[in-house]
């Protein structure tokens, strides 16, 4: 019960916060907006429209994950109502746990609102969403669930701003783990080539997320690695939460 | 056993590179029985609120043992039996009085039934009712800090922890902290109190410590501490005649005119008593005759001048 208190009330907070509302326009306006880049590619409308869409869903939702998210803890203890809960007889786990779902509640909703905007503009211009468009949603909720837990361990650790930074480091990194571990010959035996392989291990394979290409083209993407790139992304998920919940145990607040 | 004790508590933050750990508590040995108001005094820096914070679980200590209830404050059960009002306590700006003791109450592990309960008795002790729609983020100094206290009451708590409960208030609303803690006692609760304000604290609590630079300097009764004696005499006379008035001076510390008459502040209750003497067998009219004692602020400003 105490989880889903700290859960509720983390939805309900970030729900009046204004900056959800401009993200949530400026994501129905790129939507939108995809037709226009539909009308230069000609015979390529629904593809490009679905393509963006989901682009701009992940996109978004990246953002209110890291803007959110890295402020999430760091905020309770800047504006010191941390004070009040951590005062009571809960554990520290679940407060963080609690914020981390509350969270994650409201993305699940961003998510689920771009991502039926954009099937209802696909349908009204004429197209059609099949399975892959939905795997390619849950896949990228998947994604943001991790990097919502990336953010709320940094929020615990250190400053929004540098958290930010390095959530974004993380995710732009996740998305070219080909190239971290595919570096020239040049590069061997350098300090940069073995600080990128180490990252190659270290920070999760995005990509594995992004199906987008195969939803805007019609292919099937087979179950089993739905199945698969979830868990993976949940394996990453839990322990960060781990990493998170252990170094917001003995910190002073 | 002792509603808080601390034994050898410190508290060593740990210092910016190069620079030295500054001790913020150290060797801290406390003990607070049940069903007392204790007051916890020391200038700033003195370390009150860190010696709060460890006994609420938000910073561990770097030495010693604390304990709330005889369990110690590291583990989650030590909570139970606690409520914390934070020095300017600071609410979720969107959330009505109602909805945050509703919150706290969830946090706490109540049911909805006794949440309902709770708000009952708490919005009607601190006069919650009229404001239990309104939501924080317009609400004045006073009111935050009633609402401050309605939260520290939920879960019914046996010991209450208040840091500077009185602080920024106007008279009414510290004479109404003052209520609350006394009908706090009557309920069975020991009630824990920082404040720089020790005429309030003088007034109500049962016993007192007080801190200097981290390290704890006296504890004990509020009546054996001070000692009683009477510093100096205010007497103040009328229609007296010009050397008995420079008779009286010559005894005095310091003498001058008021509305009422002559002002005579006489060191001991001697010289006073033959101050009055000579007013009488002067035919002169005595106004006031006050023997003024040590206050516990005169005893905290003289431990503070004796610490080096």
């Amino acid at each position: 019960m105490r989880i889903a208190a700290v859960a509720m009330n983390t939805f309900r907070e970030a729900v009046r916060d204004k900056v959800l509302y401009v993200l949530l326009f400026f994501a129905g306006a790129t939507i939108l907006g995809s037709k226009a880049l539909g009308w230069v590619s000609v015979g390529q409308d629904e593809k490009i429209i679905i393509d963006i869409s989901l682009a701009a869903t992940s996109l978004f939702g990246v953002l209110i994950a890291v803007f959110v998210g890295t402020s999430l803890v760091y905020k309770e203890i800047d504006k010191r109502t941390i004070y009040t809960i951590l005062s009571r007889p809960m554990w520290r786990y679940e407060f963080v746990l609690g914020k981390y779902l509350g969270l994650a509640m409201l993305i699940g909703v961003v998510t689920l609102v771009m991502a039926a905007m954009a099937a209802a503009y696909i349908a009204v211009m004429g197209g059609h969403v099949g399975l892959t468009y939905l795997q390619a949603v849950l896949l990228i909720y998947c994604q943001l669930l991790l990097v919502t837990a990336l953010s709320v361990l940094l929020s615990s650790l250190t400053s929004p701003i540098l958290g930010a930074m390095i959530v974004f480091s993380c995710y732009v990194l996740g998305h070219a783990t080909g190239i971290m571990i595919n570096m020239p010959p040049r590069f061997d035996g350098t300090f940069v080539k073995s600080a990128f392989e180490t990252a190659y291990y270290v920070i999760p394979n995005l990509s594995h997320f992004n199906i987008r290409a195969e939803a805007a083209n019609g292919a099937t993407v087979p179950g089993t690695y739905v199945l698969w790139t979830m868990a993976y992304g949940a394996a990453y998920t839990a322990l960060l939460l781990v990493l998170a919940a252990f170094s917001f145990e003995n910190k002073d607040v | 056993m002792y509603a808080i004790e601390t034994r050898g508590l410190a508290k060593i933050y740990r210092g910016r590179i190069g620079r030295p750990a500054a001790p913020s508590l150290d060797a801290l040995d406390l003990t607070v029985g049940s069903n007392e108001i204790f007051g916890f005094l020391g200038q700033n820096g003195a370390g009150k609120t860190t010696t709060i914070k460890v006994l609420c679980g938000l910073i561990r200590q770097t030495r010693g043992t604390a304990a709330v209830c005889g369990i110690d404050v590291r583990r989650r059960e030590a909570r139970q039996s606690l409520g914390y009002l934070p020095e300017n306590p600071y609410f979720y700006e969107y959330l009505t009085p109602r909805e945050t003791i509703n919150f706290y109450g969830q946090i706490g592990g109540l049911g909805a039934k006794e949440r309902e309960r709770q708000w009952g008795s708490i919005s009607e002790l601190l006069d919650l009712r009229e404001i239990a729609g309104q939501r924080v983020r317009g609400f004045s100094k006073g009111m935050r800090q009633r609402l401050g206290f309605a939260v520290a009451l939920v879960g019914d708590p046996a010991v209450l922890i208040l840091d500077e409960p009185m602080s920024g208030l106007d008279p009414l609303g510290r004479r109404r902290i003052r209520e609350l803690m006394l009908h706090l006692r009557t309920q069975g609760k020991t009630v824990f109190f920082s404040s720089h304000v020790l005429g309030d604290v003088e007034q109500i609590c049962d016993r007192v410590a007080i801190l200097s630079k981290g390290r704890l300097v006296v504890q004990g009764r509020v009546d054996e501490l001070l000692s009683r004696r009477v510093t100096h005499v205010e007497v103040i006379a009328s229609g007296l005649p010009e050397t008995v008035d420079s008779e009286i001076a010559a005894t005095a510390v310091s003498s001058r005119n008021s509305e009422e008459g002559r002002h005579f502040v006489l060191p001991d209750l001697a010289r006073a008593n033959d101050a009055v003497r000579r007013v009488h067998a002067a035919g002169a009219s005595l106004v006031e005759f006050s023997p003024v004692r040590e206050s516990l602020e005169d005893y905290f400003l003289r431990l503070q001048e004796r610490k080096p």
